[in-house]
């Protein structure tokens, strides 16, 4: 096991890896910029060392600073949570190179699965289902047949950029050729190359992701599923586990699948398959993330394991305890609620100081935060300020503790997302487990309807 | 922990006998690292359980930095001298060599572009300088002592 870990990361993560480390007796450095020097995480941690001015390029992105505090202070391994250098394969090489583990996969294993292209390189060897897709389209005749071929609805994407620049959903053959033209037309525009390619469209998709460890020495482990449909602008809102429409023959034959994919792979760590859901419950590969993901909190809550504790031991070599290899079995269920900073309505991020803060406790409930009363939300990192986990017997009394619990939630001072997650915790469609990532869509137009005046009668 | 004269002196027969370049060694809060060749220096530092030295430091300055100035770290303390604080995260030398006299004292006087010390940073030497014509009043941090980013290392009072 390490004698000290550094850990380059802030907020409620870094506080999370602070309380793996002192479970497993491992010292910690605590680095941070200097807004963040009252933060919790620095407070809680065994030493600390400023590493630059708040903007992430300068501190959390600053690698000379990370690799130099990690000299000063000893360090033997740096974690790097979720965000930014934790896919960093340069950064991964960087601390191999200097005598740091890196508490992730090696900088191989970040690239084999962490690009796209080789991620769906691997999924197609292994047998993982992939969303049908064609190369660069030559002309409308080429996209007319592979639409046909593919079936629609298709959408056509711009092969050199994404952040929806490029992107047409065309439902039928005679909207194939305007929308080439214009989805090309946009791609020169956004990204200097006008190439674009089709793929399956699924109107509806559930968002569906299973988490992995393995030891990188042939032992591979697969923990259950996530479900993270609950998204707003691709940024997941609300996670659980397990997912309410997962059967046990679905996540036997997955777990198969990924399990040797992975292995096979010689892939080291914590990881992530993401995969879409369609209306007929069909799986489809999107992308792995070779990292410790914000949701990690619902598997530990339904399976009873300390994902980051195994995660630093599967990277100083220890022995890892876990019973077999099949799918991991769950108890009860487990949801969580993402708290933002940020007004409910217009999503317009709301940094500033916290006057009051008094988390939400009692039989089932869980948060992981960074924040306290008093402490200053600065402008310059994301909004999340505390995830609140639910873990019941069953789904509904988990839905029935969540609503409990975001009642209880006092956070003064700034404006929070907690009025989005009631709503949520009352909508229909998550209530009945059918929810999409369309949903949130879906309610937020609702509301707005609802918010309008009435006109007047002519 | 104390360190202990004698075991010290074998310490260095011993790296100087193998030819070790550099070597560290940390027990219980008390942390030795002894680099040979270029930049010889011995260093101990003795890291106080929480809250240490260096937290101490970042909450002082956390509330310093809301009002300073960013350029090259140097900013106005309370009574008119300009601070001079580290922009990285290294180890501070007072020298440019071990056998060399200091770069500055108390009560040197300094120029624009004068060299103050150097801090290390993964091997590399990087020189500080003044920006500012005057006297230092304060050398705020010991020789070989490890500095994170905006700590304060000297005092100089303006000219």
């Amino acid at each position: 096991m390490f004698k000290k870990i550094l850990i380059a990361n802030r907020g409620e993560i870094a506080l999370r890896i602070v309380r793996a480390c002192k479970e497993l007796g491992v010292r910690t450095v605590a680095v941070h910029s200097e807004a963040d020097a009252r933060a919790l995480h620095v407070r809680f941690a065994d030493e600390a060392v400023c590493i630059g001015p708040a903007p992430a390029s300068k501190s959390y992105l600053n690698i000379p600073a990370i690799i130099s505090a990690a000299e000063i202070t000893a360090a033997d391994a740096i974690h790097p949570g979720y965000g930014f250098l934790s896919e960093n394969a340069e950064f991964a090489r960087i601390c191999e190179k200097c005598g740091l583990r890196f508490i992730g996969p090696t900088p191989e294993g970040m690239r084999a699965w962490g690009d796209k292209v080789t991620a769906r390189a691997n999924a197609e060897r292994y047998g993982l289902p992939l969303l049908a897709g064609t190369g660069v389209l030559r002309d409308i005749a080429h996209a007319i047949d592979e639409a046909k071929r593919i079936g629609f609805p298709v959408i056509i994407k711009a092969s050199g950029g994404g952040g929806g620049r490029g992107m047409r959903v065309v439902r039928s053959e005679e909207d194939i050729e305007s929308s080439f033209l214009s989805a090309s037309r946009e791609a020169e525009s956004g990204f200097r190359n006008p190439d674009v390619f089709l793929e399956k469209f699924v109107e509806r998709p559930k968002h569906i992701e299973f988490q992995v460890l393995a030891d990188g020495q042939g032992k591979v482990w697969t923990l259950g599923e996530r479900e993270c449909s609950l998204q707003r602008r691709h940024q997941k809102i609300v996670e659980e586990a397990p997912s309410p429409v997962m059967t046990e023959e679905l996540r036997r034959e997955m777990g198969d699948v990924i399990r040797k994919a992975v292995r096979e792979t010689g892939y080291r760590s914590l990881g992530t398959l993401e995969f879409i859901m369609d209306e007929h419950r069909d799986l489809y590969f999107l992308e792995m993330n070779t990292r410790v993901q914000v949701e990690h909190p619902v598997t530990e809550m339904a399976t009873g394991l300390d994902l980051v504790a195994l995660q630093i031991k599967v990277a100083a070599g220890d022995e890892v305890d876990l019973p077999d290899t099949r799918p991991w079995s769950f108890r009860g269920h487990a949801i969580e609620c993402r708290i933002n900073a940020e007004d409910p309505k217009s999503f317009a991020p709301w940094p500033g100081l916290i006057t009051e803060y008094h988390p939400p406790g009692g039989t089932g409930v869980r948060i992981d935060s960074g924040v306290y009363g008093g402490w200053k939300v600065p402008s310059d990192y994301d909004s999340l300020l505390a995830k609140l986990i639910v873990h019941a017997p069953t789904r509904n009394e988990a839905l029935i503790r969540m609503r409990r619990a975001l009642g209880e939630f006092i956070i003064g001072g700034i404006r929070t997302n907690i009025p989005l997650h009631k709503k949520l915790m009352d909508d229909r469609e998550m209530i009945s487990g059918e929810m999409t990532t369309r949903t949130i869509e879906r309610l937020l137009a609702e509301d707005s309807d609802a918010d309008r005046p009435p006109s007047s009668v002519e | 922990m104390s360190w202990d004269p004698d075991k010290l002196r074998s310490l260095f027969d011993l790296l100087i006998e193998k030819d070790i370049t550099e070597f560290e060694h940390e027990d219980e809060g008390a942390r030795v690292r002894i680099v040979r060749g270029k930049v010889a220096v011995a260093t101990f530092s003795h890291t106080e359980a929480a809250p240490s030295a260096a937290t101490v430091d970042a909450e002082h300055r956390g509330q310093q930095a809301r009002g300073g100035a960013d350029h090259r770290g140097a900013s106005r303390g309370a009574d008119d001298d300009v601070e001079v604080t580290s922009p990285f995260v290294g180890t501070f030398y007072r020298s440019p060599t071990p056998d060399s006299p200091s770069f500055v004292e108390v009560g040197s006087l300094v120029r624009p572009g004068q060299a103050l010390c150097i801090i290390e940073a993964m091997k590399l030497m990087n020189e500080i300088e003044s920006d500012i014509s005057g006297t230092i009043t304060e050398v705020c941090v010991p020789n070989g002592k490890a500095v994170e980013f905006g700590q304060k290392l000297f005092r100089i009072k303006k000219a």
